[in-house]
């Protein structure tokens, strides 16, 4: 197998002297999707927060193309690994194609103007995200769905060999929903990224991802592919829901999650 | 008009402003046919002479230090409001004003003619306070901010007023338009003090226009494309802090340019810090070389402290805002 984008070897991390992950170690090979699920406040943003030194490691070590987290530089760690934060409103007046050409920073000058390369990536980045309509629209005047997948489009637009979304279809409609899914992987399968991908629709991610990582209180309680993370005794403990089953979608064959009432 | 045409015709409103300051005034020796013989032929005549030195000596060091205080100003709120985005934030919720006026009034109580070092010194002092009650929670927070600035602000204001009482009614008066800030009487020294550091501070905040991009879109996503937060809050808030203690050490106290020329220029060119910066420095200046020449022409026989005027603007402004957004 190819060499992993992504090491992470007994990661331990929290807030304020409170750990709320310990011992977490996976790999993440290029062309990979690999779906975080897990209940509210089981670590998901945590392990994200972590992996893009937002908040600092309590112990073990992350690796990132190789290089230890904690020695790349800010624009370097940016080039290697690109992040679609949740949702937040838009502060400032710019219009779409101008915010995602923003993910084009690390790849730039100080003070150098865009090159072809650098609007390049941001107009494929919008066609993927179907944003062409809107490039000329403010940011301020969009719905949060289309707000959410101008964030993905900056992220696209960065061209990482590594992606870490947090929940990036969290406020789409269906059809988008499943569009961005199906745009994960196909980034993963023709373009070589590696995606880490946060997600709170079990379905779409047992779907879409490779493989899936199951947290829970006290940490990692599953990693392996959806038919081996998706264990209906494991997901009734860990959601805490007695009346959660796990079918078959008839049209895909995969594993999926329904509601017994 | 797009936003290059759209700075270009703002230059062009600055610079005829700044023309227009230096030829109004209370002598008529520099109307602009004179203005314009001694450009191109130079002091010919003794009443060019006397123009010549009314330009050289007065005029031209006035407007040159109102414009150069404006673009300081404007430069100072402009990086306030994008690395705490907010656009209420400006320059003098650091305690500087404050600071300042303490520092030069101790001086003129201690019988010091000068008060540019001791002003600049209680700037900084008042403001290094400020930031330093609020280092470790500086990201983003700008309550904590302004409680300390108000605080402290307040405490040397009680010493100030408590100073003043020492002092005789008629320095009380040049006391008066020292803290309101005013540009009378100022002349080259302080043009040099301040004019670099604005040149330079323009230079220095252009060069981080696209960081300031990202970081007034969010501190967490300006992090996650490559820029390194703290450094540049801390930096800003430095810089943004020198420039407004210089401004106050030289001119006074100059209330609200620092909050309006930035939300005006956006309206002109946008929110992208490529042709904000630019455009609110040249608001600034505007700003600053129109309230002067208002304080100087309002009323004949007689001048007012400009921050009076851009008190009485901010106030219009900001009405003007409140209506909008209801």
């Amino acid at each position: 197998m190819n060499t992993p984008i992504l090491q992470v070897r007994n990661l331990r991390s929290g807030y304020h002297g409170c750990e709320v992950l310990d011992n977490i170690s996976f790999d993440l090979h290029p062309g990979e999707v690999l779906g975080v699920v897990g209940p509210n406040g089981s670590g998901k943003s945590t392990l994200l927060k972590t992996l893009t030194a937002l908040l600092p490691l309590l112990g073990g070590s992350v690796h990132i193309g190789g290089q230890d987290l904690n020695k790349l530089g800010a624009r370097e760690r940016a080039r290697l690994c690109a992040v679609q934060p949740q949702v937040e409103a838009p502060a400032l007046d710019f219009t779409v194609r101008e915010f995602v050409l923003l993910g084009r920073h690390p790849h730039r000058s100080l003070l150098g103007l865009a090159a072809p390369a650098d609007h390049h990536s941001t107009i494929e980045a919008m066609e993927w995200c179907d944003l062409q309509p809107l490039a000329a629209r403010s940011i301020r005047s969009l719905s949060t769905g289309e707000w959410q997948r101008t964030l993905l489009a900056r992220a696209l637009a960065q061209n990482t060999p590594l992606l870490l979304l947090d929940e990036p279809a969290a406020h789409l409609d269906p059809g988008h929903r499943y569009d961005t899914h199906l745009l994960l992987q196909k980034l993963a399968q023709k373009k070589n990224r590696a995606v880490l991908c946060i997600s709170h629709d079990l379905n779409l991610a047992a779907e879409f991802c490779d493989r899936l990582m199951l947290l829970g209180r006290g940490g990692l309680r599953s990693l392996g592919t959806p038919p081996e993370v998706l264990q209906e005794k494991l997901l009734q403990e860990v959601f805490a829901c007695s009346a959660l089953r796990v079918t078959t979608n008839p049209h895909t064959g995969h594993p999926g999650v329904v509601f017994a009432r | 008009m797009n936003p290059a045409a759209r700075l270009l015709a703002l230059t062009t409103a600055t610079a005829a402003l700044m023309v227009m300051a230096i030829s109004f005034g209370p002598t008529d020796l520099l109307d602009f046919a004179s203005l314009w013989k001694l450009t191109t032929q130079g002091a010919i005549n003794p009443d060019l002479e006397r123009a010549a030195l009314v330009l050289g000596e007065l005029r031209l060091p006035r407007v040159l230090l109102a414009a150069a205080a404006g673009a300081s100003l404007a430069l100072g709120g402009l990086l306030l409001q994008a690395v705490f985005r907010n656009p209420l934030a400006e320059p003098y919720l650091l305690g500087l004003s404050s600071g300042g006026a303490l520092g030069a009034v101790t001086a003129l109580a201690a019988g010091a003619t000068s008060v540019i070092w001791p002003a600049l010194a209680g700037s900084l002092i008042v403001s290094a306070l400020v930031l330093l009650l609020c280092r470790r929670r500086m990201a983003s927070d700008l309550p904590s901010l302004l409680l300390a600035g108000v605080a402290l602000g307040a405490l040397a204001q009680s010493f100030t007023t408590a100073l003043i009482l020492r002092f005789d009614p008629g320095a009380l008066r040049s006391i008066l338009f020292w803290l309101m800030g005013s540009f009378a009487g100022r002349g080259w020294p302080e043009v040099s003090l301040l004019l670099p550091v604005a040149v330079i501070g323009l230079i220095i905040v252009w060069i981080l226009h696209r960081p300031l991009d990202l970081i007034a879109l969010g501190g967490e996503s300006a992090h996650h494309l490559g820029v390194r937060v703290n450094a540049l809050q801390i930096g800003s808030i430095t810089l943004a802090a020198t420039l407004a203690a210089l401004t106050v050490a030289t001119c006074g106290t100059i209330g609200f340019i620092g909050l309006m020329a930035p939300h005006l220029a956006r309206h002109v060119v946008g929110s992208t810090h490529g042709n904000l910066v630019p455009a609110s420095v040249l608001m600034g200046m505007i700003l600053a070389v129109g309230s002067d020449l208002a304080a100087r022409t309002i009323l004949s026989g007689t001048e007012l402290p400009v921050g009076v005027i851009t008190g009485a603007i901010g106030c219009v402004f900001f009405l003007a805002l409140l209506t909008k957004k209801s």
